[in-house]
C-alpha cells in the first residue's frame, strides 16, 4: 500500500459541515459536523438508523448530500462519486461486500483499475503485488481462489486488502470484525495501529465498546441523524457513551403498559431453522404481555418470529399455538390460526404499493366471509369495513382509494395494523415495528399493541431498538449468534444487563 | 442506518403525475388508432369500408381473445411465449378427434363434443405445464414457456405429421364460425362473452384480485398469505384454456386442423397486450387494454396488408412495436418513481 503523509497535520484530514441527507419522508442526516485528522481513528457509534451509515455513504460518494460542505486535504469536493473518492484516497469498506463472488480475490482487487499493456492484462504483475500486499497485511488468503470459495471472514480481509490498494488516505471501516475470528481481529487492530502510524485516517463504525477501548483516539455519537457529541475516547466513559447514544427523552415516548401474562399462547421447544441463524431456541410467550426480542444485527431474533409465522423454514424443534403443536407453518395457516406477522420491511413483504389503501388493508382477510363469498368479492362490504378500520387507526387524510405508496411510512405501518383488524387474531408477531416511521406514528404503534395485550392477546416484539423493547416489554429474551443468551424480567430488565449478554462471549474472549 | 432503511426512504411515487400520465395514455391509442385507420384510408378507402370494417373486428375477435390469455398471466409478472404453439395444438388435437369420432360412425353431436373436450384438455395440460414449472418448480417464465413452445410445435408437428388434419365436420365450422348470435359473428360474439366475463372475473373476485396484488408484489402477497404458488398455476391454466378457445374458433375457420396455426401469435398476442398498456412489471392492465392492444395491431396489419405492405416488412414492423411497447411501459415506470 502507498501511503501519503499528509503535508500539514494541523487541518483535519477531512472536514464535514452541516452535512444533511433526507430520503423521502425520513431525514438521515440532519446538519452533521465531522472531522478526522490523519492518523486519527475516528469512531462513530450511534442506534441502527442513527445516521451512521448513511454518513460514510456521502463521504465515500455513494450519493450526495443535500446540504453542508465537504472538505478533503486542502480541497472543497463536490460531486463525489465512489471513482472519484477512490482517486483521492478515500476507500470505504462496506458490511455489503463489494466483492464479484466469480472472480479471483486478485481479479477483485485490480477490477476497474487493472495493470494493462496495450490493452493486454498483465497478470503475473498483478498477482506479484496482490500477493505483495495481502502478506504485508498478514491476511491468511490465497490470492488466486475464487471469492465465492471464501469464508466470510476471508471474503472480509479480501474487502479490505481492496481497499488498501493504492493510494489511501482515509479507511473507512464499518463493523469489520463482525464476521472475523479472534486472531483475524487481532490482525486486522495490528494492522490499523501500521495505517496510523502511517498518518491514514481512519473512521470506524462499531458497535462494540472493547473495540472502541482499544482503538479509538475519538468517538463521534450520533443520534436520530444528528450529530450529538465528539468526546475524547479516553476521557469517556461506556455509561456516558450509551448514555448519548440512546438519550434519555425517549423514556417519556412510551405509553404505560399493564401486562396481565396469562396462559401461554406460543411455546417454543429447541427451534431450529435451516439457514442456522437460530439454534435450538427454547421461547415462550403469553397472553396478556408483550414478550420482547432483543439483539444485534444477524442475531437470529427477526428469524425466529419468521419462522413461527412460516416464512422461514426450521429443521427440527417444535411450535405449539396455544397448546396445540403447529406443524409446517405457512403464512395462510398462520392467519387462519390467529398469528399475524408485521415485517420490518413494508416495502419488500408488506404492502403492493401501486394498490389502493383497501386493497391492501385486506388482503389478508380475502378467505373471510367479510371480505368474499364463494370467490366473489363484497366490495360495499369492504369499503365499508376497511374505512372504518382506518379512521379508528387515524390514517391522515382517511382516504382509502389512495394508493399505499403515496403514505408516509407512518401511514405505510398503520396499513399494516389495520390488516390485523380485519380477522381473529390472538398472536401478534412484530418485526421492527418503529423503523423508518416519525415519532408520533411510533407512539400510535405502541398505543396499538397496548391495546392488544389488554384484549388478551399476545404479543411479541422484536427490535434493534434497545428502548423500545426495554419499555415495551413485559419480558425480553436477549439473543446472540442465533441463540437465546439470557431472558430477562422486572428489575433485570436494564439496558446494561442486555449490552452485557451482546458482547459477553466478545468479554469472555478477551479473558481468554 | 440499515439498508432497510434506506429502501423506506425510497422515493413515493408521484401521485399527480401519476394519474397525468395514465390519462394520457389511454387517450393515445384510441386517438392513434383513428391516425391509423384515416392514415390508411387515404392510401384505400377500402379501408373504411363497412366490410373492411367487420373484417378487422372479426380479425381483432380472435386476436383480442390471445391478447386477454397473455395479458392475464402478464398481470402476475408471468409471460407465455407458448402461446402461439398450444393453439396449433389444440386445433390439431380437435381436428383429430373429430376425425377420429366420426371414423368410428358417433354422431354430429358427439363428434362435437369429442373435438371440443379434446381441444380444451389439451389446453388446459398445457397450462398445468406452464403453471407447475414456473409456480412449483420455479423455473423464469420466459425459459420456461420457451421450452414449451418447442414442446407444443413438437407434439402439433408429429400428431399431424406436419400436414393439415382433414375431417373437421361442417357444423362445426358452422356453428364456431359461420355462425352468429342476433346478427353479431360468432367470433366477435364469443370475444365479447368472453371479454365480459374476465373482466369480472379481474375486478370482482379474489382470484382477480389476487392477480393484481401478486403481480404488484408477489412477496407481499405470499407473507399476507394469498396462495401464491396455486393461484399462479390457475392463471397459466386459464391462459391456455383461452388461448385453447380461440384455437378452436380459428380451426372452425379454416376447416382443418392447422400445425402451424399460432405461427406469429405469441408475439401478436404480446404485442397486442403491452401495446394495449399492460405492464411487464405486473399488476397493471386488464380486458381493456388488451381489446385495446388487438385492435391496434389488426388495424395496423390490416392496413398494412391493403396498402399491400410486404409480408416480410409487417414482421419487422410487429416486433419494432414489442420493443417500443416494452420501452413506453419501462418509462411510465421511472416516471412512477
Amino acid at each position: 500500500m502507498d501511503v501519503e503523509i499528509d503535508p500539514n497535520p494541523a487541518e483535519p484530514l477531512l472536514r464535514l459541515r452541516g452535512i444533511s441527507k433526507r430520503f423521502t419522508g425520513v431525514r438521515a442526516l440532519d446538519r452533521v459536523d465531522l472531522d478526522v485528522h490523519a492518523g486519527e481513528l475516528h469512531v462513530l457509534f450511534g442506534e441502527n438508523g442513527a445516521g451512521k451509515s448513511t454518513l460514510i455513504n456521502v463521504i465515500s460518494g455513494t450519493f450526495p448530500p443535500d446540504e453542508g460542505t465537504f472538505h478533503f486535504g486542502d480541497e472543497q469536493i463536490q460531486h463525489l462519486t465512489p471513482q472519484r473518492a477512490r482517486e483521492i484516497g478515500i476507500s470505504p469498506v462496506f458490511q455489503e461486500f463489494s466483492l464479484i463472488p466469480s472472480l479471483t480475490v486478485e481479479e477483485n482487487l485490480f477490477l476497474g483499475r487493472e495493470i494493462t499493456h496495450g490493452g493486454v492484462l498483465r497478470s503475473r504483475e498483478m498477482r506479484k503485488r496482490a500477493s505483495a500486499l495481502i502478506d504485508e497485511l498478514g491476511f491468511d488468503i490465497d490470492p488466486s481462489q475464487r471469492v465465492d470459495d471464501l469464508s466470510r471472514a476471508h471474503q472480509q480481509m479480501a474487502e479490505i486488502a481492496k481497499a488498501l490498494l493504492g493510494r489511501v488516505r482515509l479507511l473507512i471501516l464499518d463493523e469489520p470484525t463482525a464476521s472475523l475470528t479472534e486472531r483475524e481481529t487481532g490482525r486486522l487492530f495490528e494492522l490499523i495501529a501500521r495505517l496510523k502510524s502511517q498518518n491514514v485516517g481512519l473512521i470506524y463504525v462499531s458497535h462494540r465498546m472493547r473495540e472502541i477501548r482499544a482503538l479509538a483516539d475519538r468517538v463521534t455519537v450520533l443520534r436520530d441523524g444528528r450529530h450529538i457529541q465528539t468526546l475524547d475516547a479516553a476521557g469517556s466513559t461506556d455509561g456516558e457513551l450509551v448514555e448519548l447514544m440512546t438519550g434519555r427523552k425517549i423514556d417519556l415516548l412510551f405509553p404505560t403498559i399493564t401486562h396481565r401474562p396469562d396462559k401461554i399462547m406460543v411455546d417454543i421447544e429447541s427451534l431450529t431453522l435451516a439457514d442456522g441463524s437460530v439454534q435450538e431456541v427454547n421461547f415462550h410467550a403469553c397472553a396478556g404481555e408483550i414478550t420482547g426480542i432483543a439483539g444485534l444485527v444477524g442475531c437470529g431474533k427477526s428469524e425466529l418470529i419468521r419462522a413461527i409465522y412460516g416464512i422461514e423454514p426450521a429443521t427440527s424443534g417444535v411450535i405449539r399455538i396455544n397448546g396445540l403443536p403447529y406443524e409446517f407453518p405457512t403464512p395462510r395457516r398462520s392467519l387462519k390460526r390467529g398469528i399475524a406477522y408485521f415485517p420490518a420491511n413494508r416495502i419488500a413483504e408488506g404492502l403492493a404499493l401501486s394498490r389502493p389503501i383497501r386493497e391492501n388493508a385486506s388482503m389478508t382477510g380475502l378467505d373471510l366471509p367479510a371480505f368474499a363469498r364463494f370467490g366473489v368479492l363484497r366490495q360495499a362490504a369492504e369499503r365499508v369495513t376497511i374505512a372504518g378500520i382506518m379512521e379508528q387507526l387515524q390514517l391522515r387524510p382517511l382516504n382509502i382509494e389512495r394508493s399505499a405508496g403515496a403514505l408516509s411510512g407512518g401511514n405505510r405501518q398503520k396499513v399494516m395494523l389495520g390488516r390485523a383488524l380485519t380477522r381473529e387474531l390472538t398472536v401478534f408477531l412484530f418485526d421492527e415495528p418503529s423503523v423508518g416511521i416519525d415519532v408520533g406514528a411510533k407512539l400510535e404503534v405502541y398505543e396499538f399493541m397496548k391495546r392488544l395485550i389488554e384484549a388478551g392477546a399476545a404479543v411479541i416484539v422484536v427490535s434493534s431498538e434497545l428502548p423500545e423493547v426495554l419499555a415495551l416489554s413485559n419480558r425480553l429474551y436477549v439473543m446472540h449468534h442465533g441463540r437465546i443468551a439470557a431472558e430477562l424480567k422486572g428489575a433485570e430488565k436494564t439496558e446494561q444487563n442486555v449490552l452485557s449478554s451482546f458482547f459477553r462471549d466478545h468479554l469472555a474472549a478477551e479473558v481468554a | 442506518m440499515s439498508d432497510l432503511e434506506l429502501s423506506v426512504g425510497a422515493k413515493d411515487p408521484d401521485r399527480p403525475r401519476l394519474t397525468l400520465s395514465r390519462r394520457l395514455w389511454s387517450a393515445v391509442l384510441p386517438v392513434a388508432l383513428a391516425v391509423l385507420l384515416l392514415g390508411f384510408a387515404t392510401f384505400d378507402h377500402g379501408v373504411l369500408s363497412s366490410a373492411n370494417l367487420l373484417n378487422i373486428a372479426q380479425q381483432t375477435s380472435y386476436l383480442a381473445l390471445f391478447a386477454m390469455a397473455q395479458t392475464v398471466v402478464i398481470l402476475t409478472r408471468g409471460f407465455d411465449l407458448a402461446l402461439g404453439p398450444t393453439v396449433s395444438m389444440v386445433s390439431v388435437g380437435t381436428a383429430l378427434a373429430m376425425a377420429g369420432a366420426t371414423a368410428s360412425g358417433h354422431g354430429t353431436a358427439a363428434v362435437l363434443l369429442a373435438g371440443l373436450a379434446a381441444g380444451f384438455a389439451l389446453g388446459i395440460a398445457c397450462g398445468l405445464f406452464n403453471g407447475v414449472v414456473i409456480a412449483l418448480l420455479g423455473v423464469n417464465p420466459f425459459v420456461a414457456t420457451l421450452g414449451s413452445y418447442n414442446i407444443a410445435i413438437g407434439i402439433a408437428t408429429t400428431l399431424s405429421s406436419g400436414r393439415p388434419v382433414q375431417g373437421v365436420p361442417p357444423l362445426f365450422s358452422q356453428i364456431f364460425y359461420g355462425g352468429s348470435l342476433f346478427g353479431v359473428p360468432a367470433a366477435i360474439a364469443i370475444t365479447v362473452a368472453v371479454g365480459v366475463l374476465l373482466h369480472l372475473l379481474l375486478a370482482r373476485t379474489v382470484f382477480g384480485r389476487s392477480l393484481y396484488l401478486i403481480g404488484t408484489n408477489p412477496r407481499a402477497a405470499a407473507v399476507a398469505g394469498l396462495p401464491v404458488k396455486r393461484i399462479l398455476v390457475a392463471t397459466y391454466v386459464l391462459c391456455s384454456g383461452l388461448a385453447a378457445l380461440g384455437a378452436i374458433m380459428m380451426t372452425a375457420r379454416t376447416g382443418s386442423g392447422e400445425p402451424n396455426l399460432g405461427g406469429a401469435l405469441s408475439l401478436q398476442a404480446i404485442a397486442g397486450a403491452v401495446v394495449g398498456g399492460t405492464s411487464l412489471a405486473g399488476g397493471r392492465g386488464g380486458v381493456g387494454t388488451a381489446v385495446l392492444g388487438a385492435l391496434f395491431i389488426t388495424i395496423l396489419s390490416n392496413g398494412m396488408n391493403l396498402t399491400r405492405i410486404d409480408g416480410y416488412v409487417q414482421m419487422v414492423v410487429l416486433g419494432a412495436i414489442v420493443i417500443i411497447g416494452v420501452l413506453l411501459d419501462r418509462l411510465r415506470q421511472e416516471r412512477r418513481q
